[in-house]
């Protein structure tokens, strides 16, 4: 099974889905479920393989696709690509699982869901700036659908809004891949020759700025940051779960993967200015999560947070940084996913509602102790606790930025001891109320946790601590991609 | 003159004026005969038939350059150009007029296929004047065409469309008779001599001026596109297609032929920084105030009618961008987007005619729960829709990232260091991007509102209706997975005509 089956078997199972007959229609779970277990097998699959032989040459398909401009369809997974295949398929499982009992409209929603996870396997392995500019945008319509159809509080004002940040980031990312395939004479849109061209100062100090900020928006980075909280709580759960695991790991990769290496000097001049707002949206992200009365709009803002992270370690730019970014990037998409689903499924749609306050009254350690139980798991894990995936990847950053920028450690310490702040204030409001007898004996019962919510908490939970507790194959892993020629500008700039 | 060898090269239209005359013979004797007025389907057939047969004479037409004469050019240009016109007309006849709207289809489809005659004409066209007498016949049907649904809306539709492309008309033949005074030469060969003599002399300049205006007025550039949402909103909507598709298209062609063959030593340039007097300049001008212009306005629209028309002037604005590079190149890439943009719009347009017949108007809340009644229709939208804002894997999203790269790279001042055309590129895509909130404001009402009309049942579609709206959508999926199917015939072809005439082969 090569990466390849990723990609196929998430359109694949969008096309079937679709083309159900009506009254089989609630079998598109099922289909979607067997896509994505395929998806996520082939990408196991080839992690392993890589991992058995990191000197192997790289699984790749090339072939011309719209030749007189210089477009081929080139996909190619080194290690990198791997384990952030991985984490969407690992993500696009429990999504499923957690959308096991969406009845409106199901064949549509499963359809749009599938083609966002295609979306995101494309992109992580496209190596064409083109092909990867397309799956990036396929992304943008099924989001779009599935927080207006299917989403929650406020979803139509979510949706748009959301959309029209994606699409005026991509907007961004347009305008610098055509100047930077212009700029290298108009002949190749191959990522490695746009980034070995060789540019102009003056274009890189322009025209970086441009297209990093394209796919920053998309990574939340603070002040673009606004339509993450509010899309996440429209959202419906597996569209929350997948716009924080997945998507908004696109934005943190392209900039990683072709903003950074084309113009590597545009990056070296807007290297601090990147690292303040990384640092800025830390911080911001944590105190506003602080303050938040909507436990999703708790986990949005943390979201916020945890991608500061991720664009602090591209900022810091030594091999450290890079690595904790792209670990941050699998810790956060698993912690977020497993967050948004607690918070969107197995509590709102048995309580209805989010409100920290008003969930009190439901003693959900009583009622729900297995929920409860995961969600202080998951909580430890995005406060960055030992054993957990959050630590490892954290620690990593902080490496990063002590090598490249250490006047700014204490301002990242403060945004980790606000993380601890607010999670805790969310985990102990939502789910450890203090309650006398009285008032515990009259809380309603609630349904207990079906199969397929237990076994995606299950899977969402072992994968972070898989990490935390042995790091060593996903660093290997990324370190793998991170050796590639693409990236040598970048760590050797002074 | 040889007129078999005349008759020869125009086959095409030939065929398609001997079909518009049976068209009418047959109507009168029908109608004679049986006292009512021939049926729709019945003349939308051999109208479509005529197209068909214009499509086969034109794969019969000689290709060789050579072949064409002192009136008529046959580069490859001008035979794609022609092809992808029938095609565009094919699909305009395929969307059947509203039988209320349409008191007599005999003479209905004969215009249009006088219209289209024009338009293929002009396509083909190498002598000024000559160009000028066939593009007035298409505007002249088309002006008819708009008017012939008999509402107060249609009539002010078609008396606007005439009295803008009247003024239109006498700019562009105003502008001819300065070109030939200037180059003492009616063809654009002779035009491009003088040109390259001279190019910076007053008279030719203000020969382009006025041309430009009237091609401006045919591709509804602001500030020449008044015309466009009344017409789009009035005439019937198969009037609207022909307008909206094919029409486009030769605007889009004459505005290559005449800057690109004619005019290519007085481009001057548009870069940022580098700026320099010529039509390179005007048309960066013209493009930045379109985009702008159509898009906000397109923001604010009600009508689905409106918001298209409005939506064909940003699109004329992206065209322009490739133009203002004044390179082969990015000629190419232009042509392959207006082709790309007409079929969403037909798509759209023959989508919005089966919503407007069945809810009595076009506004944008009557699309409300149209995949709950029409997964066909609301699919269709959907395609063309979001490819009309460029969103992948389809065609208009390959057609303006082609578009804007080309420009980028015929502007060639950013391998020197120069931010180039960045400015207007950057411009055309942020508008671009601008303009996916009112699509999708139509596709919201389509596919997220109005679950409760899924009672009220299906659409009733005739079949040439169910095509109209089916095979655009095909269309542009198919382009948009594989855009060399057409691009490189376009591209190859645009190159061939342009080096021959510039003299590059």
């Amino acid at each position: 099974m090569n990466p390849a089956w990723t990609l196929i078997s998430a359109f694949a199972g969008a096309l079937l889905v679709l083309l159900l007959p009506a009254r089989m229609a609630g079998q598109s779970r099922v289909i979607a479920l067997i896509a994505s277990v395929v998806g996520a097998l082939a990408a196991a699959v080839s992690c392993l393989a890589r991992l058995k032989d990191t000197a192997a040459p790289v699984w790749s398909f090339d072939s011309p696709w719209i030749p007189s401009f210089g477009i081929r369809f080139h996909l190619a997974a080194d290690g990198l690509a791997l384990s952030l295949l991985m984490l969407t398929g690992v993500v696009a499982i429990s999504g499923v699982l957690f959308s096991w009992n969406v009845s409106k409209r199901p064949r549509a929603f499963f359809a749009y869901f599938l083609t966002i996870i295609g979306g995101v396997y494309g992109v992580f392995m496209s190596r064409d700036a083109f092909l990867l500019f397309v799956c990036y945008e396929i992304v943008i319509l099924p989001k779009y659908m599935l927080i207006a159809i299917w989403g929650s509080t406020n979803r139509e004002y979510g949706a748009m809004k959301l959309t029209m940040y994606s699409i005026g980031g991509s907007a961004l990312i347009l305008v610098g891949l055509v100047v930077a395939y212009a700029a290298a004479g108009g002949t190749s849109f191959d990522i490695v020759h746009l980034a070995a061209a060789d540019y102009s100062p003056a274009l890189q100090n322009w025209a970086f700025p441009i297209l990093f900020l394209g796919f920053a928006v998309l990574a939340g980075m603070w002040p673009f940051h606004t339509w993450a909280p509010t899309g996440h709580v429209a959202a419906p759960t597996a569209a929350s779960m997948l716009l924080a695991g997945v998507v908004m790991k696109l934005g943190a990769f392209g900039a990683l993967c072709v903003a950074m290496p084309i113009f590597p000097q545009g990056f070296a001049t807007w290297q601090p200015v990147i690292a303040a707002l990384a640092v800025v949206g830390i911080v911001y992200g944590a105190f506003t999560a602080l303050s938040q009365k909507d436990l999703k709009f708790v986990i949005g803002y943390s979201s916020v947070s945890h991608m500061g992270f991720v664009l602090l370690g591209l900022a810091a730019a030594t091999h450290w940084g890079l690595r904790g970014a792209v670990l941050q990037m699998i810790s956060h998409g698993v912690i977020a996913g497993l967050l948004f689903g607690i918070a969107g499924r197995v509590v709102y749609e048995r309580t209805h509602t989010r409100d920290l306050g008003e969930l009190g009254q439901f003693d959900l350690w009583r009622s729900l102790p297995g929920a409860a139980l995961a969600f202080t798991l998951a909580t430890a894990a995005s406060m960055g606790l030992p054993g957990f995936s959050g630590f490892v990847a954290e620690i990593s950053v902080v490496i990063g930025v002590w090598e490249s920028y250490p006047w700014l450690l204490p301002l990242v310490g403060l945004g980790i001891i606000i993380t601890g702040a607010f999670s805790l204030r969310a985990m102990y409001r939502a789910f450890f109320p203090v309650r006398d007898k009285e008032q515990a004996a009259a809380a309603p019962s609630l349904d207990p946790l079906t199969w397929p919510e237990i076994s995606a908490m299950v899977l969402l939970l072992l994968v972070s601590l898989s990490i935390g507790i042995y790091p060593k194959p996903w660093v290997t892993l990324v370190d793998d991609g991170l050796n590639s020629p693409l990236f040598q500008s970048i760590l050797s700039l002074p | 003159m040889n007129y078999p060898s005349l008759f020869y090269q125009l086959l095409p239209e030939a065929v398609l004026v001997i079909t518009a005359l049976v068209l009418l013979g047959v109507a009168v004797t029908r109608e004679s005969k049986t006292g009512k007025p021939i049926s729709s389907g019945l003349a939308a057939t051999i109208a479509v038939m005529g197209v068909v047969f214009a499509g086969v004479a034109l794969g019969f037409a000689p290709r060789d350059v050579d072949s064409g004469s002192y009136l008529i050019s046959l580069d490859p240009m001008a035979l794609m150009s022609k092809g992808m016109v029938l095609g565009l007309g094919l699909l305009a006849m395929l969307l059947p007029p509203a039988h209320k709207e349409i008191a007599n289809p005999g003479e209905f489809f004969a215009l249009m296929l006088f219209a289209l005659t024009g338009l293929v004409l002009t396509v083909g066209s190498n002598h000024l004047l000559f160009l000028f007498v066939a593009l007035e016949l298409a505007s002249l049907s088309l002006y008819l065409l708009a008017g012939f649904s008999r509402t107060a809306r249609s009539a002010e539709a078609s008396l606007k469309y005439f009295l803008f492309g009247a003024v239109s008309a006498a700019f562009t033949l105003f502008g001819l008779s300065f070109l030939y005074g200037f180059s003492h030469s009616d063809t654009l060969q002779g035009v491009a001599s003088a040109v390259a003599a001279n190019p910076t002399s007053t008279l030719g300049m203000v020969g382009l001026l006025m041309v430009l205006v009237g091609l401006g007025f045919k591709l509804a550039a602001a500030p020449f596109h008044y015309w466009a949402p009344d017409v789009y909103q009035g005439a019937p909507l198969t009037s609207v297609t022909l307008i909206a598709g094919a029409s486009k298209v030769v605007g889009m062609v004459l505005l290559i032929r005449f800057l690109m063959i004619g005019f290519p030593a007085a481009a001057g340039s548009a870069n940022l920084g580098q700026m320099a007097a010529g039509w390179s300049m005007w048309l960066a001008i013209l493009a930045a105030v379109s985009m702008v212009f159509g898009n906000i306005l397109a923001l604010a629209q009600k009508s689905v009618r409106r918001l298209l028309a409005y939506s064909a002037v940003a699109n004329t604005g992206y065209l322009l961008v490739g133009m203002s590079a004044h390179g082969a190149a990015s000629s190419g890439a232009a042509l392959f987007y207006v082709v790309v943009y007409a079929l969403a719009t037909l798509g759209a347009l023959a989508v919005t005619a089966a919503v407007e017949r069945e809810h009595g108007d076009d506004s944008v809340s009557s699309f409300a729960g149209l995949v709950h009644r029409s997964p066909l229709l609301a699919v269709s939208l959907l395609i063309c829709m979001t490819s009309l804002a460029g969103i992948p894997p389809l065609a208009g999203f390959a057609g303006k990232f082609i578009l804007f790269g080309s420009a980028l790279s015929d502007s060639s001042a950013l391998t020197e260091g120069m931010p180039g055309l960045s400015w207007l590129v950057g411009l055309a895509v942020v508008m671009s991007a601008i303009s996916l909130y009112y699509y999708l404001s139509v596709l919201k009402q389509a596919f997220v509102l109005g679950e409760e009309k899924a009672e009220e049942g299906e659409f009733p579609l005739s079949l040439g209706h169910t095509l109209a709206v089916l095979l655009p959508a095909v269309a542009l999926v198919v382009l948009g997975l594989f855009p060399s199917l057409l691009l490189d015939p376009i591209k190859s072809a645009v190159l061939d005509t342009l080096g021959i005439t510039l003299g590059l082969r």
